[in-house]
């Protein structure tokens, strides 16, 4: 029987922030969206005060409760570094990670010696002594099982941080008193559907006639009954072979109106996917281009996307040029945009198959990018770039309340003092 | 072109086949790929006693069982100190270079080890 795990991050934005400041401990912290928008990551002490998610900062922190809260702006290269150390720490201790999301990992935990429980007891030690993140694990015989008795893990601190539901006899209970929206795969149309059939709880979803759940959802629904059930239905995945898509989209620090700011925001972006492009070792055959208006503040509504075939690439300088035409293509004065996005697809290994009359000389182009991407890598990201993505960067997100990068900058290094 | 040792246009080299790399001092030394490594910047003279100065990065492992006599980070209230650890029968003790008094590691008074420093990198030599 396979046994599946999922290993999940507390507050895992918040967690990464407490990892470096000790001050933070016990104290309600919350961070903040791009642009310091909304809460996206709360502490437990952030919770208690009130602070949803999605919580606007310019008006939460003006709440008398919320005067403890320590906030920070989203600090991006900091988690990407916290998430390869809780994936390193983890690959090191079981034979497969399949990495979810930068906070959740699933566990391949089929058939390893000696007690689980305190191997998962271990690995959620090691991941709290070495990435210095708080965790929570569940497990049992399938993925969608082993979500479940994460979040049980998670919501019932007397379980410690840790969920086993490999026994079904145990899992019987937990169902009885468990609501059906807590399952993995349900979205809110299907819990609706499902209640207003008096069905509540996971045992009267597992219980119910898998014909007529296939019927009512689909065999998505049916996959995760089956799931629920303790039939594996889903295997973990590789990353490496799913990768679809790049993208790079952000919303601006204030609303653009000029061409040239917007080229230049475009521009960047594209720089960036171009990055990511080409630390994956791969090209694209397709990019596309959206910007669009503030839907929420009163301004008439914009959107648009477009996308275009290009010549497989990964050199910044063609798709910085195949990116500003799309937008410029849609880009009108008089609206005021609040957001741009440059994403890839078509992705395939670099220098897989030249194009039959290929307008670049291919060898030049890498050489000219490894270099840029070299010295980036060593100085800091953007030390290096194209003018055409902007010098003064008005445009760039605010993020005024942003940590230290205490792992990726030496300049930026955690500091102790010596006694 | 780089320079190859195997390759001469003369005499054959009699290293060809010894040929080693230079030495990669982030792969041996300091190996701050490691999931359990981090950089530390040093503040303060205290520990000069050690060889450990002002401005100085210390690389820890939070990996690391501790040990007597070693040089730690330790989470005391709401900072981060460097200082040395002691063992004494009733557990682990941060050892200060002053005559302050030391202090147990223990949940109740606040005091955690962060990592156990493995190397120091000094630029300002």
């Amino acid at each position: 029987m396979p046994v599946f795990g999922l290993i999940d991050g507390n507050s895992f934005y918040c967690s990464c922030q407490r990892a470096f400041e000790p001050r933070l401990k016990r104290k309600p912290v919350v961070v903040l969206s791009n642009n310091d928008g909304c809460a996206i990551a709360r502490t437990r002490e952030a919770k208690s005060l009130g602070i949803k998610m999605g919580d606007p900062w310019h008006f939460a922190r003006k709440r008398p409760e919320a005067r403890p809260v320590v906030w920070y702006s989203s600090n991006y290269a900091l988690y990407a570094d916290m998430s390869r150390r809780m994936y390193e720490v983890l690959q090191a201790r079981v034979p497969a990670v399949e990495p979810y999301s930068i906070d959740e990992m699933f566990l391949d935990l089929t058939s390893l010696p000696g007690d689980l429980y305190e191997r998962c007891k271990n690995i959620r030690e090691a991941v709290w002594r070495e990435a210095k993140i708080p965790t929570c694990v569940g497990w049992g015989p399938t993925k969608t099982i082993a979500k479940l008795a994460n979040g049980l893990a998670k919501d019932h601190a007397r379980l410690e941080g840790l969920c086993d539901l490999t026994d079904p006899r145990i899992r019987a209970e937990w169902y009885a008193v468990t609501s059906i929206e807590e399952v993995w795969g349900t979205g809110r149309q299907t819990v609706k559907k499902l209640q207003s059939m008096g069905i509540e709880t996971v045992s009267d979803f597992v219980t119910l006639d898998p014909k007529s759940i296939r019927n009512l959802l689909t065999v998505v629904g049916a996959r995760v009954q089956a799931e629920l059930r303790g039939q594996s239905c889903l295997a973990l995945s590789d990353v490496s072979s799913s990768r679809k898509s790049i993208a790079s989209t952000r919303t601006f620090g204030r609303l653009l109106t000029e061409w040239p700011e917007i080229r230049e925001a475009v521009a960047h972006y594209a720089a960036r996917a171009a990055e990511k492009l080409r630390a994956e070792h791969l090209e694209s055959a397709h990019l596309s281009v959206l910007i669009q208006t503030n839907p929420h503040n009163g301004d008439p509504w914009y959107a648009k996307h477009v996308g275009a075939a290009i010549e497989p690439t990964s050199d910044t300088r063609d798709l910085i040029r195949h990116a500003t035409d799309l937008a410029q293509s849609v880009w009108l004065p008089g609206y005021r945009y609040f957001k741009a996005g440059v994403v890839l697809t078509d992705l395939r290994p670099a220098g897989a198959q030249g194009a039959l009359f290929s307008t670049r000389a291919p060898d030049l182009s890498s050489a000219a990018m490894a270099v840029m991407d070299a010295i980036n890598a060593r100085f800091g990201s953007g030390v290096v770039r194209p003018s055409s993505t902007g010098l003064r960067r008005t445009w760039t997100p605010r993020a005024s309340l942003l940590s230290a990068r205490y792992t990726t900058r030496l300049d930026e290094i955690v500091r102790a003092r010596s006694w | 072109m780089a320079y190859q040792g195997d390759r001469t246009t003369g005499f054959a080299s009699p290293t060809a086949d010894n040929i080693e790399g230079t030495i990669d001092l982030m792969a041996a030394v300091l190996d701050l790929r490691q999931p359990s490594r981090y950089p530390v910047r040093v503040e303060g003279d205290a520990l000069v006693g050690r060889g450990i100065k002002h401005g100085d990065i210390l690389v820890v492992d939070s990996a690391l069982a501790p040990r007597a006599g070693v040089v730690v980070i330790a989470s005391v209230g709401d900072e981060l100190r460097v200082c040395e650890l002691t063992q004494r029968p009733d557990g682990w003790w941060l050892r200060p270079s002053g005559s302050t008094k030391p202090l147990q590691v223990d949940d109740d008074t606040d005091v955690s080890i962060w990592a156990v420093a493995t190397g120091l990198v000094r630029t300002d030599v």
